[in-house]
């Protein structure tokens, strides 16, 4: 089932279906979504880890697939100052897909300042070059490949373009860095799919905590990959002051969006609830935003 | 000898692409090439700079080389360096070459560009500079940069936007591939607009069109560059020297582009040979030599004393004049200069309106004014924020600007550097009209501590509901002007936060700045 397809599928059906991974958890008691979370050092081998966790990448990408990784590269930021997804929580993502069998691996974001001095500086760039694989594509956003997309149950939108590369992917995964934001109250991998549509995404913000369930709809997130081994915790999103850095040291992996955001949540002393978009996200049948029932294993490494 | 000079006009005029092409943000926070160096070298800017700024500016060293080579070696720019000869002779070499030029345009035209010259000095010794207006170089960049290469690169993408959008295969295969190499080495990383652009490519044009008279016309009648450099090049030892086995055909006189032959075809007006060595080429009895043992024949100069005097009064008259416009004592709010621009008048004095740092603002936010700055300050350049607004990291301006108007900033002085400062329409933006959350001004605002905050407070709304909303303000003393919110805020029409060069750094007193609203 491609992407496109999927969003056909889930049009039909209506809302509510959540299409769960291929994967089959270890067996434990409790029936919630699996999040795991890696503590540790360094980002590469914690990401693995938690990767490995819910049953290794080849759980979630098939040999031949096409798959988005869409980190965010939204601001002309450094590493250090955690506006952007860690390089080498990217990479690293990038070759577990690899390793899966992957077909392509297309990487990109639609950024907030110059694009190429987002992708430059924010480390993100260089590294995905560096890894020199014909199957890595790194592009910038092209303005002429956006599609009309129906969000039969959007709430507050019912149609919006999005990214033809994300429709058409095998695969979508989604690798967000955990900052604060002042309307979304946080930003993790709900907040990250803004990367992937087109229009003018900024009257979004209106209505945030509508938007991102809305969207989230449509463009279905097979696998979050949550970089928080450095957090923003204040001047979100975007930052540059490394006092409001906290270094967490952790990466969340999680089939559902909304359960790996929840656990992210809780890094930033949030409880759930105090993030609406996750409440009316799970209302909406798109995933698990209650801490109690998630199934979380916690990986030291 | 004549194919060395094509040589050097076509080898010069691909440095000056490959430059203008560089003039642009490539994953490096530094320029690698002194991509402004044609400017650099300009002795019409130099001088003009220095005389009106009352000030030596080292940046402009390589336009004392010119002057020195040019000492000796004659008004050999204008036939072997000058892109914009280059450009003209292509055109005649071109466009209009199957034109039979008929009417003979008078011969003392040609005294025009040294009243022009003379004009441009006194004004500048007055402290107005208006050699923008005339200046080949500023001329030219300032053209490619808000005309032609963005109308160039629409088109192209127009094109291949069209290829791509029939979406058949056999088409974009091969129209896609061509796409992305002309994007990764020729096209804008995105399309560049800019405002007067209409404008400033019509004159290009007239200048081009002027070939239709006259071969080099603008270089024969009106640049005052060639007009400097003629007379400085005056006495050089590169002479035309006509020796014994001349047969007086007259073939070199009927094809001299500059009209620098004398009628008994022997003397040359030194001023005015480019040293192009057409003649010395065509020349069936090779009798044509530049150097040698012939004697040179001089034609006298001949500007006409009249002129002269009336040019130097019309610069002093214009200068008292020009600088007590209204727009001097109070300024635009609008008026924005970019980050290191020097206070206003100096910053005029500098400024030669080449559009370097236009072509190379990363967000296509600095725009050619209109008359912000008042006419002397036509063409400057102002921060637009709607069309685009300065990035927060970026110092790429201040390392362009040919003259030191736009000082060089290091990234954390750039970063200091205020603009001016944003206010909120409170009319217009959505949470003070109390309609919805919005902080998308908030976001995107580039300051570590942002300079836009953020407070709860309790509403009615005009239908009588008490709800609690994020009310955005600005602490002027964290904003540093960039015009990002205005550039991002989702509104239509009128922005709901808007920037003004109140509380610029740059301005006197700046540091006396008080605040005016909560």
């Amino acid at each position: 089932m491609n992407r496109r397809s999927f969003i056909k599928a889930s049009a039909i059906a209506g809302a509510g279906a959540v299409i769960g991974p291929s994967f089959i958890g270890e067996a434990l008691a409790l029936d919630g979504p699996l999040v795991s979370m890696a503590k540790g050092t360094p980002p590469a081998r914690i990401t693995g880890a938690a990767v490995e966790a819910l049953g290794g990448m080849g759980a979630f990408v098939k040999k031949g697939d096409v798959v988005v990784v869409k980190p965010n590269i939204g601001w002309d930021r450094n590493p250090a100052q955690a506006a952007d997804t860690n390089p080498d929580v990217v990479t690293e993502v990038i070759r577990m897909c690899l390793d899966a069998g992957a077909r392509k691996v297309k990487v990109f974001d639609r950024t907030c300042n110059d694009a190429r001095r987002c992708y430059e500086n924010s480390g993100i760039g260089p590294a995905v070059e560096n890894i020199k694989d014909p199957r890595v594509e790194l592009s910038f956003v092209d303005e002429r490949r956006y599609r009309m997309v129906d969000i039969p149950d959007g709430k507050l939108i019912r149609r919006w373009p999005v990214y033809e590369d994300v429709l058409n992917a095998d695969k979508f995964i989604n690798v967000p860095v955990a900052k604060h934001h002042s309307a979304a109250l946080l930003t993790m991998g709900m907040k990250n799919v803004l990367g992937v549509i087109g229009s003018n995404r900024a009257v979004l913000h209106r209505e945030i905590n509508d938007a991102l369930p809305d969207l989230n709809r449509v463009i279905k997130s097979h696998l979050t990959i949550i970089d928080a081994t450095r957090i923003l915790v204040a001047n979100g999103p975007q930052g540059g002051r490394l006092q409001d850095v906290r270094q967490t040291k952790t990466v969340i992996a999680s089939a559902d969006i909304v359960a790996a955001d929840t656990v992210a949540a809780t890094l930033f002393g949030k409880t759930p609830k105090e993030v609406h978009y996750l409440q009316i996200a799970q209302d909406a049948g798109l995933g698990v935003a209650d801490i109690n029932k998630i199934r979380l294993k916690k990986i030291s490494v | 000898m004549r194919v060395l000079r094509r040589i050097s006009q076509i080898a010069v005029f691909l440095v000056f692409v490959f430059l203008f092409l560089n003039t642009e943000y490539k994953d490096n926070d530094i320029l690698p090439y002194a991509v402004n160096v044609f400017l650099r070298m300009d002795p019409l800017v130099a001088g003009a700079a220095t005389l009106a700024g009352r000030a030596i500016i080292n940046l402009l060293w390589p336009a004392l080389a010119v002057v020195g080579i040019t000492l000796i070696f004659g008004r050999f720019f204008c036939g072997w360096v000058c892109p914009m000869g280059a450009i003209l002779d292509f055109a005649d070499a071109t466009v209009f070459r199957k034109l039979k030029r008929r009417a003979k345009l008078p011969a003392n035209l040609s005294r025009l560009k040294y009243f022009i010259l003379f004009f441009l000095a006194v004004s500048s010794l007055f402290t107005l500079q208006m050699v923008f207006l005339f200046d080949p170089i500023s001329i030219l960049i300032r053209s490619l940069t808000l005309s032609v290469f963005p109308g160039m690169n629409m088109a192209i993408n127009s094109l291949f936007d069209a290829l791509y959008f029939t979406n058949i295969h056999a088409i974009t295969r091969f129209s896609e591939p061509v796409f992305s190499f002309l994007k990764d080495h020729f096209l804008a990383f995105e399309q560049p607009q800019f405002r007067l652009a209409a404008l400033v490519g019509s004159i290009f044009l007239l200048i081009l069109s002027a070939e239709y008279f006259q071969k080099r016309f603008w270089c024969r009648n009106l640049c005052p560059l060639g007009a400097l450099l003629g007379l400085l090049g005056r006495f050089g030892l590169t002479r035309r020297r006509v020796g014994d086995s001349c047969i007086s055909c007259g073939k070199c006189e009927r094809d001299c582009r500059m009209g620098a032959i004398g009628n008994d075809f022997k003397s040359t007006n030194r001023s005015e040979c480019i040293e192009c060595l057409d003649c010395r080429s065509i020349c069936p009895e090779n009798a044509v030599h530049f150097v040698g043992r012939d004697k040179p024949e001089l034609l006298p100069m001949n500007m006409g004393r009249r002129g002269v005097i009336t040019s130097l009064a019309v610069g002093a008259v214009a200068a008292p004049i020009f600088l007590s416009e209204g727009y001097r004592k109070v300024s635009d709010p609008s008026l924005i200069r970019p980050p290191g621009a020097l206070s206003e008048d100096k910053f005029l004095d500098r400024c030669t309106r080449c559009g370097e740092c236009m072509r190379v603002c990363t967000a296509n936010g600095l725009q050619p004014a209109l008359f912000e700055a008042g006419f002397t300050g036509l063409w400057s350049p102002i921060l637009v924020p709607r069309m685009g607004y300065c990035e927060f990291n970026c110092t790429l301006c201040g390392q362009v600007c040919p003259t030191g108007a736009i000082k060089r900033l290091t990234p954390h002085e750039k970063r200091k550097t205020k603009l001016g400062l944003a206010e909120f329409d409170r009319s217009r933006c959505i949470p003070w009209k109390g309609e919805s959350n919005c902080i998308v001004c908030e976001e995107h605002c580039p300051t570590p501590e942002k300079a836009i905050k953020l407070r709860d407070e309790q509403i009615t709304t005009l239908s009588g509901e008490v709800i609690k909303i994020k009310r955005p303000y600005v602490d002027e003393n964290l904003c540093v002007g960039c015009g990002i919110c205005e550039n991002k805020c989702p509104l239509t029409g009128y922005p709901g936060i808007k920037c003004t060069s109140r509380g610029e750094s740059r301005a006197q007193g700046a540091e006396l700045l008080t605040t005016d609203e909560g």
